[in-house]
């Protein structure tokens, strides 16, 4: 029997970063994960729907906790972003049970489903690096990434605040690390790999944001890393989407191949290549692809 | 007894050596010895040109915020050998907070803190003659400024910002947490004026959203939080022609046309002026996908209720 989930991919990998969601649904059944579809959940509203009206953001993601409440299984997201919204929301609701209660009182009066409070919001990645994700990784016996050097890049929101996410030191993770290496890849470490992409700012401040993932850039073509990989499709965004403009910005090269996670374990898990539209990047992929002999 | 190798940012640009670097210290100490007493302590017993800004030693002044193997705390509030557990280190290094120049070793110049904290006007402004008593404010209004009013100012959130890294220029997390603490104390008379003063270049609107000042705070003051509500006020007060409150129209707008994210609507409803410039990058992004083929809004089922909802909820900040 596969484990269900109430599966949350955000707009961003809907949308614009198709290649995600098309690869964490081609990957779930190898993993022996169930996505059960969430029609009615809207966007998360992404830290912006929180910065201008935070009553407006918790009543929203309520809604969301409570759809998946009434299936009856906890929610799986691939975007760090969402998870954070998701989970501070929930955790807002179920420290506070005046605040539940206020939150289920918009709800009902728009018709929406009150929640109960007993959902857990987690993200692939967490899933993943725990002992039942590794040994599930490890009965697929992985064909590997032959030894590809892989920069695993964390961004912020699903290490910080700590307090709502919780599952890792977020100055020291080792999650991705430790896929990386189950998978048969060398991680190449640096600094920057815990910093901002910059990514939420990026269109009412494309300098400031691009700066910022300069540093992750420059830190992970420093450490010798032939390929980055990102739990998060708004980090993607940035560091593929934008690399050019960050290049054109900084004066430097990084030339630097950027993964979403589930790309990674797809490689290593023998998934096809066109399953995981690669064409899809800005930044071509196709060294890494020949480094693992897909 | 445990024995620690403190590795002390030095920096003396008045001695010979003007170039900074690294000075390893030896130091027997007891279990529960704050990094503050043993930086002290090798400044009384071997070295007494380490340079260090303190006062109260209980987590009060804030004046010694420094990087603990890469980690600000206070000094003052974190013993030597919880460094050593929490990083996995043996050596404990020493170094003056980021994001500011270094004076002389630990020291740093808050001159660019003191500046942006001013520029928010971190005091009450009431309207009107002041009343013949004393001003009488429900627990619960203050309540609402509980948190933000515990900052003490050592400068921990300013240290990782990684919007302040990139923008030098950005007023930044204490000053915002200050502004906020004012802008929703109901004795203050300048709350529209705050939001503007608040919501331009380098305001609440350049926050990257790293957490890090919510990671860092020693005093659980959630500086991110309070740049958000202060996005909340500026939305009330109306106050929305920033790019960044753009950004967070264009999320409302998506989520009320079809409850998803509408990703042809949000660069050129953010940057109306600026998206043309980005035309090549858009068309890169088309070629390869990445941007829709259909304006159509993304309909999520039961979408009345998400209407309802952005009709009916109220802010209350």
């Amino acid at each position: 029997m596969p484990r269900q989930f109430a599966y949350y991919p955000g707009c961003v990998a809907e949308f614009s970063s198709k290649e995600l969601n098309a690869t964490t649904k081609a990957l779930a059944p190898l993993l022996d994960i169930e996505l059960l579809p969430m029609p009615q959940a809207t966007c998360c509203g992404a830290g912006d729907v929180a910065q201008a009206k935070p009553n407006l953001y918790l009543t929203l993601n309520v809604r969301i906790l409570s759809e998946a409440e009434s299936m009856g299984v906890d929610i799986l997201t691939i975007c760090n972003v969402c998870t954070l919204n998701l989970r501070r929301a929930n955790k807002m609701v179920k420290e506070d049970s005046r605040v539940l209660e206020a939150v289920n009182e918009e709800l009902v009066k728009a018709g929406a489903r009150p929640y109960q409070g007993t959902i857990e919001v987690t993200h692939l990645l967490w899933f993943l690096a725990t002992e039942e994700g590794l040994s599930l990784l490890e009965a697929r016996g992985p064909r590997g990434l032959n030894g590809l050097k892989v920069a695993p890049y964390y961004g912020c929101q699903l290490l910080r605040p700590s307090s709502v996410m919780g599952f890792e030191d977020p100055d020291r993770p080792q999650s991705l690390e430790r896929l990386i290496t189950a998978l048969g890849g060398e991680v190449s470490d640096y600094e920057g790999k815990t910093r901002c992409c910059g990514f939420p700012i990026i269109l009412a401040r494309e300098e400031v944001a691009l700066k910022e993932s300069h540093v992750a850039l420059a830190g992970a073509r420093d450490a010798g890393a032939q390929v980055m990989v990102t739990p998060c499709p708004l980090c993607h965004l940035a560091m593929d989407a934008y690399q050019r403009k960050t290049e054109q910005l900084m004066g430097e090269e990084y030339a630097m191949p950027v993964l979403h996670l589930p790309q990674l374990i797809g490689l290593a898990l023998g998934l096809p290549t066109k399953t995981m539209e690669f064409k899809r990047h800005l930044v071509p992929v196709d060294e890494v692809l020949s480094i693992v002999g897909a | 007894m445990p024995a620690t190798t403190f590795r002390i940012f030095r920096y003396q640009p008045d001695s010979s050596e003007t170039e900074s670097y690294h000075q390893d210290f030896q130091l027997e100490h007891g279990e529960k010895t704050t990094l503050l007493d043993a930086i002290l302590r090798i400044q009384n017993e071997q070295d007494g040109t380490v340079a260090v800004r303190y006062s109260c030693r209980s987590a009060i002044c804030g004046s010694c915020a420094c990087k603990a193997n890469g980690k600000t705390v206070l000094a003052c509030m974190m013993q030597v050998e919880h460094v050593k557990t929490d990083s996995g280190q043996e050596i404990v290094q020493v170094d003056p907070i980021g994001n500011f120049t270094p004076i002389k070793d630990l020291v740093v110049d808050m001159t660019p803190f003191w500046d942006k904290f001013k520029a928010v006007k971190p005091f009450l402004i009431p309207d009107g003659p002041a009343p013949e008593k004393e001003r009488l404010v429900p627990k619960a209004a203050m309540e609402k400024i509980a948190k933000e009013s515990k900052c003490i100012l050592c400068a921990a959130c300013y240290s990782e910002c990684n919007s302040l890294a990139a923008d030098p220029e950005f007023v930044g997390p204490a000053a915002f947490a200050w502004g906020y603490r004012f802008a929703a104390d109901e004795r203050d008379g300048q709350r529209k004026n705050r939001a503007k003063l608040y919501s331009g270049e380098h305001g609440v609107w350049d926050c990257t959203r790293c957490m890090f000042c919510n990671e860092r705070c020693p005093k659980g003051v959630d500086p991110r939080d309070a740049i958000e509500k202060l996005g909340s006020i500026a939305f009330q007060e109306k106050v929305t022609s920033d790019k960044g409150a753009r950004h967070a129209k264009a999320f409302l707008i998506s989520l009320r046309t079809g409850g998803k994210l509408n990703e042809i609507l949000i660069a050129p409803y953010t940057d109306p002026i600026g998206a043309p410039f980005n035309a090549p990058l858009a068309l890169r992004m088309a070629q390869k996908g990445k941007l829709p083929k259909s304006p159509l809004t993304h309909r999520v089922k039961d979408r009345d209720q998400v209407k309802k909802l952005i009709k009916n909820v109220k802010e209350t900040i």
